[in-house]
C-alpha cells in the first residue's frame, strides 16, 4: 500500500485494502452499558491509573474489553474508514529498520502490497491469526478464567484460546490460524508461547509473512486498571533472519461491547477485488 | 420415495455439507481434564453431582456435545407432531418452499452463521465458560463465539438484529433461564427450513442434572411466524479429556459450486 506524503493519505489501493475492515467508525460503538467494578477518583470518573484488578488466585486479571493504541492520525479530511495504528498495517513499524525479512518474505510483502492486499486472508472472512489481532482496530474482550484466558476478537467474531492450566505444549500442534497458545505467569506478567500457526497466514495488512515455522512468545502486562503492554517476540527463521520484539500498547474501553461483526453478510465484494 | 423420508435425506445432506457431521468422538484430540470427578478405573464420572461455583450456582462450564447428530439440526422439531408446530400461513408455505428445494437457499449452505437456537443443535462441540457477569458459550462450529449477559441487565428494548441475537441470563433455581431477541431475519431455526422473523424470541434453559448431562429445553416465541410459541427438548453431553478444534466453514470451502437444489 502506498502513502502518498506524511499524512499518509490513502490511495484507492489502501482504500481497498481497508474493504475487509467495514465502515464502523470506532467512535460508533453505540451499545452502551456501564462496565461493572470501575475504580473511581474522588470526583466519580473512571480511574484509569489505579491498579488492575487481580483474580481470585492472586494473579494480575487482564479480564476487560481493549483497543490498540491509535498512533496513526488521520488526515485532516479525516480517515476513510476506522481509525488504524501503524503496527495493523506493519506489524514491526516501531523496529528500526524495519522487519528483518528474508530475501523471499521481502519480495513477496512486496508483491502484497503491489496488488492492493487482495489475498490477505481477513479480506476473505478467515481469521485475523496471532500476533496480528493485537493490532486490529476492532475490539478484543479478554475473559480470564482459572486454566483458560479467552481472547474474543470483535473481528469476525472469532476467539482465541490460551491454556493456562499447566498442560504441555503439543509436540505436533494441529496447524490453525491462531496457532496452540499455553501460558504461565512469571510475577505479574503472563507469558504465552504459540506454535502451530497455519502457514501462509498474513502478519499484517502490508502482507509481511508468518509462517508455520514461527514460535511467538507474548508477554502479557498490565501497567494499571487502563493499560497493558503486550511484548511480541516472533522466532521465525522461515520468514525472517533473525528473532524480533515489538511492544503493542492496548488500552482498556469502557461501557460498551462488541458489535457483530459477520465478514460473510451481504458480502459483494469478493468479486470485485482487483490486483496489479 | 415417500416426500417425507425425502425430505429428511434432503436435510441431512445439506447439514452434512456444512456440519460434515464428524463421528462421536472424533475430537482425536486427548488432552486430560484437571479436577473432574473420576471413578477407580480413571475415567471420567459423568454422574457424579454437578459442580457448584463460589456463588452456590450450578457451574455449566465445560466443553460439550449435543449427542445426537445432526437430528436437531435438520429439524428443531424432529421429536414434536407437526401439529405442535403451528405455523402462520405464510411461514408454512415457506417451509414447504424450502423443503421443496432441498434447502439449497439455506444460508448456512453459504457459510452464514446458523443462529440460534440451531448453533446449540449442531453436532460440534462447544466450551461454557461460566463466570462473574457473563457466560461465553465458545462454539467449535464456525469458531464464533456467544456472550449470553449474566449481570442482571434486561433485554434492550429494541436491540439491533444481528445474526446470534442478544442473550440475557438468570437463575431460577438450579436452571439458568437465558432469553434472546434481537434476531435479523436471515437465519433459519434448522437446516430443513422452520422459518423465523425478527420477531423471534427464543428461552433456553439449561440444566445441569449432573456432572456429564445438561438438559436444554428451548422455546421458540415468534407470533409472526408461528401462531403459538412451541417447546423442545434434547440433552448435551459432556466431552471431557478433549479441546476444541478450529473449524473454519470459509476455508477451502469448495462445495458452493456443487450444491444441488431444484
Amino acid at each position: 500500500m502506498e502513502l502518498s506524503g506524511k499524512q499518509g493519505i490513502l490511495t484507492i489501493a489502501a482504500a481497498a485494502a481497508l474493504l475487509s475492515i467495514g465502515p464502523a467508525p470506532l467512535s460508533g460503538q453505540w451499545l452502551h452499558y456501564p462496565t461493572a467494578r470501575v475504580p473511581k477518583t474522588a470526583g466519580g470518573q473512571p480511574n484509569l491509573e489505579a491498579p488492575g484488578p487481580r483474580a481470585v488466585d492472586g494473579h494480575p486479571d487482564l479480564s476487560g474489553l481493549w483497543r490498540a493504541e491509535k498512533n496513526r492520525p488521520c488526515p485532516p479530511e479525516g480517515c476513510v474508514d476506522m481509525e488504524i495504528g501503524q503496527e495493523f498495517l506493519d506489524f514491526g513499524w516501531s523496529l528500526p529498520g524495519g522487519l528483518p525479512f528474508q530475501p523471499w518474505a521481502a519480495a513477496l510483502r512486496k508483491a502484497r502490497m503491489a496488488d492492493n492486499g487482495k489475498d490477505d486472508q481477513t479480506t476473505h472472512c478467515l481469521p485475523q491469526g496471532v500476533p496480528r489481532l493485537h493490532a486490529s482496530p476492532f475490539l478484543r474482550k479478554y475473559v480470564q478464567t482459572p486454566g483458560l484466558l479467552a481472547i474474543l476478537n470483535e473481528l469476525s467474531t472469532q476467539y482465541r484460546q490460551i491454556f493456562t492450566d499447566g498442560r504441555p505444549m503439543p509436540v505436533d500442534p494441529q496447524p490453525a490460524w491462531t496457532g496452540y497458545s499455553i501460558g504461565h505467569w512469571e510475577g505479574d506478567t503472563l507469558v504465552v508461547h504459540t506454535a502451530g500457526l497455519r502457514d501462509g497466514q498474513w502478519l499484517d495488512r502490508d502482507g509481511s509473512p508468518i509462517t508455520d515455522a514461527a514460535k511467538v512468545t507474548e508477554r502479557f502486562h498490565r501497567l494499571n486498571y487502563g493499560r497493558m503492554d503486550i511484548e511480541v517476540t516472533v522466532d521465525d527463521s522461515k520468514a525472517y533472519t533473525r528473532p524480533w520484539t515489538v511492544t503493542l500498547h492496548q488500552f482498556i474501553v469502557l461501557n460498551t461491547d462488541f458489535v457483530e461483526d459477520n465478514c460473510l453478510e451481504n458480502e459483494k465484494d469478493f468479486s470485485h477485488l482487483i490486483g496489479k | 420415495m415417500p416426500r417425507k423420508r425425502r425430505i429428511g435425506q434432503a436435510g441431512a445432506a445439506w447439514a452434512i455439507v456444512v456440519y460434515m457431521a464428524a463421528p462421536l468422538g472424533a475430537q482425536w484430540l486427548k488432552i486430560p481434564s484437571p479436577g473432574i470427578p473420576r471413578t477407580a478405573d480413571g475415567k471420567p464420572n459423568l454422574t457424579a453431582p454437578a459442580p457448584r461455583g463460589q456463588d452456590g450456582k450450578p457451574d455449566l462450564s465445560g466443553i460439550w456435545q449435543q449427542p445426537n447428530g445432526v437430528k436437531y439440526t435438520v429439524n428443531l422439531a424432529a421429536d414434536l407432531k407437526p401439529g405442535d408446530v403451528p405455523m402462520q400461513p405464510w411461514a408454512a408455505e415457506v417451509y414447504k418452499h424450502r423443503q421443496d428445494t432441498l434447502s439449497k437457499e439455506d444460508p448456512v449452505g453459504t457459510c452464514h452463521l446458523p443462529g440460534v437456537p440451531q448453533m446449540n443443535a449442531v453436532p460440534y462441540p462447544y466450551k461454557i465458560l461460566q463466570y462473574r457477569g457473563e457466560i461465553t458459550i465458545l462454539y467449535e462450529a464456525f469458531a464464533t463465539f456467544r456472550q449470553i449477559f449474566t449481570d442482571g441487565r434486561a433485554l434492550p428494548d429494541d436491540p439491533n438484529p444481528t445474526w446470534m441475537g442478544y442473550s440475557v441470563g438468570k437463575w431460577d433455581g438450579d436452571t439458568l433461564v437465558v432469553q434472546s431477541a434481537g434476531f435479523n431475519d436471515q437465519t433459519w431455526l434448522d437446516t430443513g427450513g422452520h422459518p423465523h422473523t425478527e420477531a423471534l424470541r427464543v428461552t433456553e434453559r439449561f440444566h445441569r442434572r449432573d456432572f456429564g448431562h445438561i438438559d436444554l429445553k428451548t422455546t421458540i416465541d415468534d407470533p409472526k411466524a408461528y401462531t403459538r410459541p412451541w417447546t423442545v427438548t434434547y440433552e448435551l453431553r459432556l466431552m471431557p479429556d478433549t479441546e476444541l478444534l478450529e473449524y473454519l466453514c470459509t476455508e477451502n470451502n469448495r462445495d458452493t459450486q456443487h450444491l444441488v437444489g431444484k
